[in-house]
């Protein structure tokens, strides 16, 4: 069978020779060890990266949600003091945000598009290297800021002049994950050095250089994934073949270079407001507070489908799989995606209907923020439509999806609540609105990307996650979840705003409080236990073959884990579910006369992308160190710059390189010319 | 399997529990800032509201969530089953797509038109209000002794209060009746206003962004620096409310609540007869005259205004009234007998009258507070724990001015008993 190469590479000394640049710089070319990993330009190995920093900070966000609930178990309490819970939720939304959800979908991204579309690599494979160590360094930054908070509170700084200096002693940031201005901002006129007065301290600072950093490696990815999936789909792997996963990388890629933009420009202003007096949200200097609540709600809106659509892509292949029948309405549930990222920018003062908009923008956004409910609907209902009448295994991945699809709905239908803009002026800010969005991202996308990873990970690692391990994990989430965020919607309604430390007891708000903590430490023990789950069977898991579910799209094809180079002969396709279809008789896939003895191209590996990102770790870290007033950090910030761009320059220097490997020859046959155009 | 159906009852029960107990709770008023006891106008229309899309939403829930069950339950794999795969495109069909979308649309409109309608009536007192709520109707514009209670000019205004948000406590204004900052009688924290009278709220931050919420009475509306927000309100019953800021505004945004209390409208005059009123003199040779001088020294009165007696500041809550008032330090502190008063909101007694100010845990409160905002309160000189971190009685370093010397701010207990003393005077 020519799509089961289970040959490990044919690879000699020889072609792998080290390349050398004009300027005379060697190539690194390890394939094992650290130095593989630091220099890699794999997709699948940037991929696996990715996943592991992600589930990493999921655990870190994890905890600091836990230490949120604690302090809110019981009416009164000081677990934690005011401002250190302030510090957490801004850290936890922050956290799970950027670097929880964002790139673990980036980890589905790398791995599978290549595979999904029958390609080698990505377009870019540096610029994936890139994107990853710039996240890493955003990552990093964020959260240094607890390293400084912590050494302030141990009293580490106390005998610094810098540190006696300091008006505001916040380190971590407290603003909440949105940071609105002027809290986050300046107030009154700066003086002579540029310095206007804040409300808050250097922490502000590390979360404004740390998202930025982030938006920069997220806007690198985004442009790398559309053009390999515009580009280098396989012969035959027409748009409207492309496996939905693929698809809505590609809606989510499309979002991210349009909505990033917007929050980096908000946080320019905000950099320039805070560090040279600017005033662009100074009320008292004439600025306007509401233009970073619209600037910030434009990328953060679409943000949310940013968040949701790669979730709704993974349900899209499982779902399918563990029914036996093809996906229900495929264009349809295309379409719906590209509708909802389309929709998804009209729709950003729905976080603003309480900011004094007016009747009439007001109307405008509760209507369409009810029309953003359609596709979405639409969805659930081809999800539906694809089980209905299938014959349904209940996987560990289908028990998620399936979670999925009942948690996302209950979100979807409390967001529904909230479109009618005078039933939100009570919800907004409220613990209603915490139920809401952590049905729909902790319910939905953290349930999907589970589902993601239980479906993918025999392929990823060759190796089975333990099935009864995943079912009770899967049950303690559902469980915990359903326990922590089920009850806040009462709260929410019961008057409790959310983002206060504490509350007074006789408010009617202690006992779903009591229940929802519990509920949440279940959470994390479900949460923590399907992640151990999956780290060890990395390592110790029972091996599996290469098409454990009975899969439909071109990954499944391939061994497992998958060769350096996926494909030994590039695939032609002439069907949708085209691998699944050529399983089961009728012919669909043919092998272009590539690779072989002749070699396929591999790009080479490089240090640069790891060196600019480097620079941009000496950045990150400098800007609020100077903004601390520690001495000589202008001198960090200088020399990161340079390190950044000397790292651009040598690798713009070194050029793609790349070398041939030989792979196991295959039966190629000719292409079926009239089975691709179909 | 067991595991597997206990996951699917999951699914079904929990989500919606909470709401659904909340609807058929019987006690909806031992939830003081419950927004499904509405009790007035504005609050009731968002309930509403609130309710189509709860009816909708349970509609859909049984329809969606009812066929996924159906579909889960009666579409799964069996042993023996046919197990060839199925090889068709996946098209789905058209006339069940464009049905659904139909009807997805058809539901929403169900929604979209009480919220229209809502967000109008909302918006500003309504034109059929005012001829009830207009100041002359209900308000008499000269007193017993001749004086004005407002301009002619606004005779035909409804009553308009002005609500300033600062870190972290509300200031309210009554520009038509003379109790502003600029008149040196503004009241910190507690809302009076008229029962069954649409009132117009204005409102305006000093610093960061707030959020006015008064759950009974209204949904929010948000206090922009820098800009000029409003909103109308209206209770019909009366009582004791309260309310939160509900936009996060840094340290101590918990601890930033505040009061409502809805009287009659003859009471209301009376109660801005107070408020006008400048504080009595201090008895000679007490605590109390200690205390005044204390209040200057330790420059309370740059911030305070205390009308009668210290008249310069401006930054911090006036203080004329400070101890007829039912809480402090954003009523955060609450200065009755707490008991009490929830035994009498839960029979609606709760009546301007039904529970008077402790003086006894007044003076405990006021020591506590004025005590958390210097370095050493206590006899033993242990720093008692802050009320709210951040406040500015904290803060100096904010106004940047030299002259105020961090070693005035700290209290021995007796300096904190003469001040409180001092400050229970203020009736």
């Amino acid at each position: 069978m020519s799509h089961d190469t289970h040959h490990a590479p044919v690879a000699s000394k020889l072609d792998l020779a080290p390349e050398r640049s004009d300027l005379g710089l060697i190539r690194p070319d390890r394939k094992t060890g650290w130095a593989d990993w630091l220099t890699t330009v794999d997709h699948k190995k940037i991929g696996v990266m990715y996943g592991a920093f992600a589930m990493l900070f999921f655990l870190v966000g994890g905890v600091e949600a836990l230490a949120i609930r604690t302090q809110l178990a019981r009416p009164d309490n000081d677990f934690v003091t005011a401002r250190m819970y302030n510090q957490l939720f801004t850290m936890h939304g922050t956290t799970m945000i950027f670097l929880g959800v964002m790139p673990l979908s980036a980890a589905f991204f790398n791995f599978l598009v290549p595979l999904q579309i029958g390609a080698r690599d990505v377009a870019f494979p540096r610029l994936n290297a890139f994107s990853l160590w710039t996240f890493v360094a955003g990552a990093f930054v964020l959260n240094s800021s607890w390293l400084f908070e912590f050494g302030h509170l141990a009293g580490w700084f106390n005998n610094f002049e810098w540190h006696k200096a300091l008006v505001y002693s916040d380190f971590a940031p407290a603003n909440g994950w949105f940071s609105y201005a002027p809290l986050s901002g300046t107030v009154g006129q700066a003086d002579a050095a540029l310095h206007a007065p804040r409300f808050t301290g250097v922490g502000t600072d590390f979360w404004i250089i740390g998202i930025q950093i982030l938006g920069i490696a997220s806007l690198a990815a985004s442009f790398n994934f559309i053009c390999t999936i515009i580009n280098m789909r396989a012969k035959g792997m027409t748009m409207m073949r492309l496996p939905v996963f693929t698809w809505m990388t590609l809606v989510t890629s499309v979002l991210i270079i349009l909505a990033f933009p917007a929050i980096t420009v908000a946080l320019i202003e905000l950099m320039f407001d805070r560090q040279f007096g600017a005033n662009f949200f100074n009320p008292s200097a004439g600025g306007q507070p509401i233009l970073w609540q619209h600037l910030f709600w434009i990328f953060g809106h679409p943000e949310v489908y940013i968040l949701v659509l790669p979730a709704m892509g993974i349900v899209s292949e499982i779902l399918p799989t563990f029914s036996g029948k093809a996906l229900f309405g495929y264009p349809i549930i295309v379409f719906s995606g590209a509708v909802i990222g389309f929709l998804g920018f009209a729709v950003w003062s729905h976080h603003m209907f309480t900011t004094g908009l007016g009747p009439v923008p007001t109307a405008a956004f509760a209507l369409l923020t009810m029309a953003i409910a359609v596709p979405t609907g639409v969805k659930i209902f081809n999800w539906l439509g694809t089980i209905w009448g299938g014959k349904i295994r209940f996987t560990p991945p289908m028990v998620l999806a399936l979670g999925f699809i009942w948690m996302f709905m209950c979100g979807g239908f409390s967001g529904v609540m909230h479109s009618a803009a005078p039933a939100d002026a009570q919800q907004q800010d409220s613990y209603f609105v915490i139920a809401h969005f952590h049905y729909v991202l902790l319910g939905g996308v953290l349930l999907g990307l589970m589902a993601g990873l239980y479906f993918w990970f025999p392929k990823i690692f060759g190796r089975m996650p333990n099935a009864g391990v995943a079912y009770l994990a899967s049950g303690l989430v559902i469980l915990g979840f359903n326990l922590a965020f089920g009850p806040m919607h009462y709260l929410g309604l019961a008057g409790q705003p959310r983002r206060t430390h504490t509350y007074h007891a006789g408010n009617g708000w202690e006992t779903w409080n009591f229940v929802a903590t519990i509920g949440a430490f279940i959470l994390g023990i479900g949460v923590f236990l399907a992640f151990a789950n999956l780290v060890w069977t990395a390592f110790k898991g029972k091996k599996c073959g290469s098409d454990p579910w009975g899969g439909r799209t071109l990954e499944w094809s391939l061994s497992s884990p998958v060769a350096e180079y996926n494909f030994a002969q590039s695939p032609v396709i002439s069907a949708r579910d085209a691998f699944f279809e050529d399983k089961h008789g009728g012919r669909r896939i043919a092998y272009e006369n590539d690779g072989g003895e002749a070699g396929v191209h591999m790009p080479s590996q490089s240090w640069m992308p790891l060196v600019a990102g480097f620079g941009f770790l000496m950045i990150g870290l400098g800007m609020p160190m100077l903004s601390m007033g520690v001495p000589h950090m202008g001198w960090l910030v200088i020399a990161g710059l340079t390190v950044m761009f000397i790292g651009i320059w040598l690798w713009a220097l070194e050029g793609p390189g790349g070398y041939m490997l030989k792979t196991p020859a295959g039966n190629s046959s000719p292409v079926p010319q009239a089975a691709v155009t179909h | 399997m067991i595991s597997r159906l206990l996951n699917r009852a999951l699914f079904v029960v929990v989500p919606f529990l909470g709401l659904l107990l909340s609807a058929c709770s019987r006690a909806e008023r031992e939830v003081r800032q419950s927004t499904l006891d509405p009790k007035g106008p504005v609050a009731q229309m968002q309930y509403d509201v609130f309710m189509d899309t709860v009816y909708l939403v349970l509609v859909l829930f049984a329809v969606v969530g009812g066929l996924l069950v159906y579909a889960v339950i009666r579409y799964r794999a069996r042993p023996g089953d046919d197990t060839a795969p199925k090889l068709e495109e996946g098209h789905g069909n058209p006339l069940v797509e464009i049905g659904l979308i139909t009807a997805s649309i058809a539901s929403l409109v169900f929604i979209a038109i009480p919220t229209l309608s809502a967000i109008w009536y909302t918006d500003d007192v309504p034109a059929e209000a005012v001829p009830t709520s207009k100041l002359s109707a209900w308000y008499s514009r000269v007193d017993a002794n001749g004086k004005e209670n407002y301009a002619k000019a606004v005779e035909d205004q409804v009553l308009e209060v002005d609500v300033i948000g600062k870190q972290w406590w509300f200031r309210f204004e009554y520009p038509q009746l003379g109790l502003t900052s600029d008149a040196k009688h503004s009241v910190p924290n507690e809302l009076y206003i008229p029962r069954g009278k649409a009132v117009r709220i204005n409102l305006r931050s000093e610093d960061v962004i707030h959020s006015f919420w008064l759950p009974k009475i209204a949904g929010k509306v948000d206090l922009m620096p820098g800009r000029k927000n409003h909103m109308w309100i209206q209770a019909d019953q009366l009582g004791h409310y309260y309310g939160q800021c509900a936009e996060f505004c840094g340290d101590s945004h918990a601890y930033m609540l505040f009061r409502c209390q809805v009287v009659e409208p003859e009471e209301f005059a009376k109660w801005v007869q107070a408020q006008k009123a400048e504080a009595a003199p201090v008895a000679v040779g007490t605590k109390a005259e200690k205390g005044k001088a204390l209040f200057a020294a330790k420059t309370c009165a740059m911030c305070h205004n205390i009308s009668g007696h210290y008249g310069a500041g401006n930054f911090g809550p006036d203080l004329t009234h400070v101890a007829s008032r039912k809480s402090l330090a954003g009523a955060w502190l609450d200065n009755r007998d707490t008991k009490a008063q929830l035994a009498l909101e839960l029979q609606e007694k709760n009546t301007e009258a039904s529970t008077p100010v402790d003086a006894a845990k007044l003076k405990a409160n006021l020591i506590k507070w004025i005590g958390s905002s210097g370095t050493s309160h206590a006899d033993n000189g242990a720093a008692t724990k802050d009320v709210k971190p951040g406040n500015r009685m904290h803060y100096y370093k904010m106004f940047n001015v030299v002259s105020l010397n961090e070693s005035k701010q700290q209290f021995t207990a007796e300096e904190l008993d003469c001040l409180a003393e001092y400050l229970l005077t203020l009736k």
